[in-house]
């Protein structure tokens, strides 16, 4: 069973990949109707499914791949010329195999697929009957004329392979005199039949010798389908030429080495490879920690190369894997020459279709998410933008109107372009139409550049159709191009000019997983932007934000560029100060432009894209969060979102709130109520200094360096009063620890005293510049201290005992 | 002869049958203090236990949800249970930890205050949640009796489950 299963799914597989194909050959081969290696190729597809199906039992699709078979064979031996009507019965045909190779997927069995009428239509058409009307059933079945075609494959299995070149040539002439013969004899049969009724058999002869072992039954359904024949198939054409074109078109196959994977694994590899990532950026901050250490160490050098060796690995084996996920663009594009060809025949325009670029590669992700957006944008065009044939021609252009469908590399983007030669997109209407859907305002529309015009066709419920019809009309397909594009952080751009065509631009980022990022710092937070929405950073001054509407606005060259925090976002806790420069990061969507201040600007980065999971999905503004060097998350801004939320942000963009001190004059009762900070990293200074204060009654806490000092303070446990600093500290010393706390306004008038034995002018202001109000020096007396300090925390002298 | 092996069979059937019957009446959990009470988890739900670390904060949501943090490369949502249960926060400890519940595809670290110790407890032992809760939306399944307290039994999956 599962050997089955097994086998059922490589078939599966294969003949996806096949059917695929097929429809782009199918197009070229309308326009090329003797383009015999194109027919070859086709007829393999047709046979290759038959052999497989009949192997695996499935009696419906062997029939009808079987009859598609005898058009094509007729078709490839010249006996047929491909007509827009047959193609219509070819196509009808494979799309009913389509269905049938997904019914096999979904239930492993081909039942309840009607493929009769079909059948029989093909059968006509393998009569030669051109005249096919879609709704004409029952006609004659011309069976034997097939098997006389069929019969000479089955016997003919002589290996061409050894025979020399003379021998070939001779078999080719005797196979071309058993054709002009066999012709004769289906000719005469047909003149002595008549074209309507069912054929005689061919001479009994000719069918004992040539096939004995499938007699044809006049009259009948379909016959049991031949067993798959031998590829020696490909060799039967009259021209020798051919009989070589196809031999190394066959090895090609064979020597290709492909493997088939499953997509989860490729993604398990990518995740594992991105936790290599992350040791391997550890690596390097340990690496660079010990280089600090053990400076001038022999071990040192052997321990930096392997370090680089690793990384250098490691990057690579990261691009390997992401081009293991890379699938050409084609596999998308195919579909479209199919559409197009139905598009023109329902609409009745001339449309013709161009691509280009279809080698270029994205992530298999990606490719997945743009076929539908593709597909709204080309009927779009083919509807609304391509004009009929006498309304071109009225217009001075060719009958015929052409689609451009390109894509090529743009950087760290991919452009998938659509051009159309149509009437073009009228600003003017658009925006009349939005208005009177009550989409847009009437001021807006006022306001409106053409192009973000242009962009309303993006709108759910937008459309300019007048009537809905099967192709488009009902202003739902591009919005969903819309969401699409912008769910891989994909950039829509429109151009149109009336009368002379629209250009669509998709600019999508290469991959979903690994991204450019640009790293800002608000507060003690960082967040990632994707560089791709990022047009530029400035640095201005405070003063240059101003406020309009209860909104801030800043002027950049000759635009006014709204403005937002993005502390205001995401609901930043302001504990720190910000300086009198604030950046503004230029976001670009389409035609939006938003600037997004932020404290701090932390670098450039490829960073990792991960969700956040469902317990936390659907988080307005952060479209996931990725895992940085030190282990840590970021979270990564969503630009669409921000876009959005920025509208509703009130709060003016500058800092100008400063209600964080009421916490530090807390009233205080006690002696104990009062908190005093020592650091210092001698613990006998730390004694003096304690001893010094203890008959104050005040609550000390000794910290042994700068760092500890601080992570005190943030904690938040206490209020502290005042801090007694030692300057000289290993890890953080004094000045530095003072310059850090002034950055926190709620720290602003926490009263610093610096304790130390430096006495020279320039440490002590340094001591001022860093924020220290008293500067005492060692030695001191007890009572010198307690009194600076008394005074410092304003000492309530009653408590005095 | 033949009557005495057949009841040894039978004797090692029933044993065996026993044993099982016996696997089936014990639930098997972990437990932990949260606040002054002691509540617990299936222990199957549970994937691992860890130390408190650094995560970061996510804006948007309710205060119970503290944020992200990375658990080997997995971006993993932080819930502080004593947030979630109405409790006022306190600062992690020696003994706060992080219990990573997993079910289905739902993942996430709970903080809790410290952990007590593995247990079971037979299925008879186990009564109802008190009838003035709402069945449905409970977070709790049950309640376990062991010989002096009383342990409030979680449900996971209710616990994994978004409520904002």
């Amino acid at each position: 069973m599962d050997e089955f299963q097994e086998i059922l799914q490589d078939f599966l597989v294969e003949s996806f990949e096949l059917v695929e194909q097929l429809d782009q050959d199918l197009i070229e081969l309308e326009s090329t109707p003797e383009d015999l290696e194109l027919l070859n190729g086709i007829f393999r597809v047709a046979h290759t499914v038959k052999g497989a199906s009949s192997f695996l039992n499935f009696d419906v699709l062997t029939n009808l791949t079987h009859h598609m078979e005898d058009v094509l064979n007729k078709a490839r031996h010249g006996e047929l010329i491909i007509t827009p009507n047959i193609m219509d019965v070819i196509l009808e045909s494979i799309d009913l195999m389509k269905a049938l190779l997904n019914k096999i997927r979904d239930t492993s069995t081909d039942s309840g697929i009607d493929v009769a009428a079909c059948v029989v239509r093909l059968d006509k058409v393998a009569s030669g009957d051109n005249d096919v009307a879609k709704d004409e059933s029952g006609s004659t079945p011309v069976e034997e004329t097939v098997e006389v075609e069929e019969a000479p494959v089955e016997e003919e299995e002589l290996d061409y392979d050894n025979m020399s070149d003379e021998d070939v040539e001779a078999e080719i002439a005797r196979l071309l005199n058993e054709r002009q013969e066999e012709d004769k004899a289906k000719r005469a049969a047909k003149i002595a039949a008549g074209e309507s009724v069912p054929q005689a058999p061919p001479s009994p002869d000719e069918v004992s010798s040539e096939a004995p072992k499938e007699e044809p039954t006049p009259a009948a359904p379909p016959p049991p389908p031949p067993p798959p024949a031998p590829p020696a198939v490909k060799k039967e054409e009259p021209k020798p030429n051919d009989a070589k074109a196809a031999a190394p078109v066959k090895k090609a196959t064979t020597v290709e080495q492909t493997i088939r994977v499953d997509v989860k694994r490729l993604d398990h590899l990518m995740n594992l490879i991105g936790e290599l990532v992350l040791a391997k950026n550890r690596l390097i901050k340990i690496n660079d920690d010990v280089e600090e250490r053990y400076e001038g160490e022999e071990f040192l050098e052997e321990l930096n190369q392997v370090v680089s060796i690793v990384s250098l690995v490691t990057t690579d084996l990261q691009i390997a894997v992401m081009k293991t996920r890379m699938l050409p663009i084609g596999k998308v594009f195919n579909k479209f020459p199919r559409m197009i060809r139905d598009l023109t025949r329902e609409l009745n325009k001339k449309i013709e279709l161009e691509i280009s670029g279809e080698d270029t590669e994205l992530d298999k992700s990606i490719v997945e998410e743009i076929g539908d957006p593709l597909v709204h944008i080309i009927r779009n065009s083919c509807d609304h933008g391509i004009e009929i044939p006498e309304v071109r021609l009225a217009a001075g252009k060719s009958e015929g109107g052409t689609i451009a469908l390109k894509a090529f590399n743009e950087g760290n983007q991919i452009v998938i372009q659509i051009d159309d030669d149509g009437k073009g997109l009228d600003a003017e209407m658009l925006k009349d139409k939005a208005i009177e859907k009550g989409l847009i305002s009437e001021k807006e529309a006022d306001n409106m550049s053409d192009k973000e015009a242009f962009l309303l066709i993006m709108r759910p419920g937008f459309s300019t159709a007048a009537a809905v019809t099967n192709v488009s009309g009902r202003g739902v397909g591009m919005d969903v191009v819309k969401t699409n594009i912008e769910k891989v952080n994909g950039i829509i751009d429109v151009e149109s000019e009336i009368g002379r065509g629209t250009s669509m631009k998709l600019k999508i980022p290469l991959t979903l997983a690994i991204i450019q990022a640009l790293l800002v710092g608000v507060q003690e937070e960082t967040y990632a932007i994707p560089l791709a929405s990022v047009l530029e950073t400035v640095r201005i001054s405070t003063d240059e934000i101003y406020t309009v509407e209860g909104k801030s606005v800043m002027r950049l060259r000759e635009d006014v560029l709204s403005l937002v925090h993005i502390a205001d976002i995401f609901e930043v806790e302001r504990i720190m100060n910000g300086g009198e420069y604030a950046y503004v990061v230029v976001l670009g969507l389409g035609t939006q432009k938003l600037g997004l201040i932020v404290d701090t600007l932390v670098g450039q980065e490829e960073i990792v894209i991960k969700s956040l999971g469902d317990y936390l999905k659907g988080i307005e503004g952060v479209a996931g969060a990725t895992i940085r060097g030190d282990g840590g998350v970021t979270l990564i801004v969503d630009v669409v979102a921000i876009m959005d939320m920025a509208k509703n942000v009130k709060a003016s963009a500058t800092q100008n709130s400063t209600s964080n001190t009421e916490q530090l004059t807390l009233e205080k009762t006690k002696a104990s109520d009062y908190t005093v900070m020592i650091v210092d990293d001698s613990k006998t200074d730390r004694n003096i200094m304690s001893n010094a204060l203890k008959s104050l009654g005040i609550t000390l806490i000794e910290a042994g360096d700068g760092q500890e000092a601080l992570s005190l303070l943030k904690q938040g446990d206490h209020h502290f009063d005042a801090m007694l600093i030692d300057i000289e500290m290993p890890r953080m010393d004094g000045y530095t620890l003072a310059t850090e706390i002034k950055k926190y306004s709620r720290y602003k008038n926490l009263p610093l005293i610096a304790v130390t034995s430096r006495t020279g002018k320039s440490d002590r202001m340094r001591g001022v510049e860093s924020g220290m109000v008293e500067y005492i020096t060692k030695p001191y007396s007890a009572d010198y201290l307690s009194s600076v300090v008394q005074r410092n925390i304003n000492f309530k002298s009653e408590f005095l005992s | 002869m033949s009557d005495k092996l057949k009841d040894i069979i039978n004797k090692q059937s029933d044993q065996q049958n026993h044993d099982l019957t016996n696997l089936d009446d014990v639930v098997q959990l972990v437990g932990f203090i949260i606040g002054d009470e002691e509540y617990a988890i299936p222990i199957l739900a549970i994937q691992e236990i860890i130390k408190p670390f650094a995560w970061t904060r996510v804006p948007q949501v309710p205060t119970y949800v503290k944020g992200v943090f990375n658990m080997r490369g997995s971006v993993i949502p932080l819930i502080d249970l004593r947030l979630k249960f109405g409790l006022n926060e306190q600062k992690h400890n020696d003994e706060t930890r992080f219990i990573v519940m997993k079910v289905g595809d739902e993942i996430a670290g709970f903080v809790i205050d410290r952990l007590t110790m593995a247990l079971r407890i037979k299925k008879q032992n186990i009564g109802p949640a008190p009838d003035t809760i709402d069945k449905e939306d409970s977070l709790i399944d049950g309640v376990g009796k062991e010989k002096d307290r009383i342990i409030t039994i979680l449900k996971a999956d209710k616990l994994l489950k978004r409520d904002f």
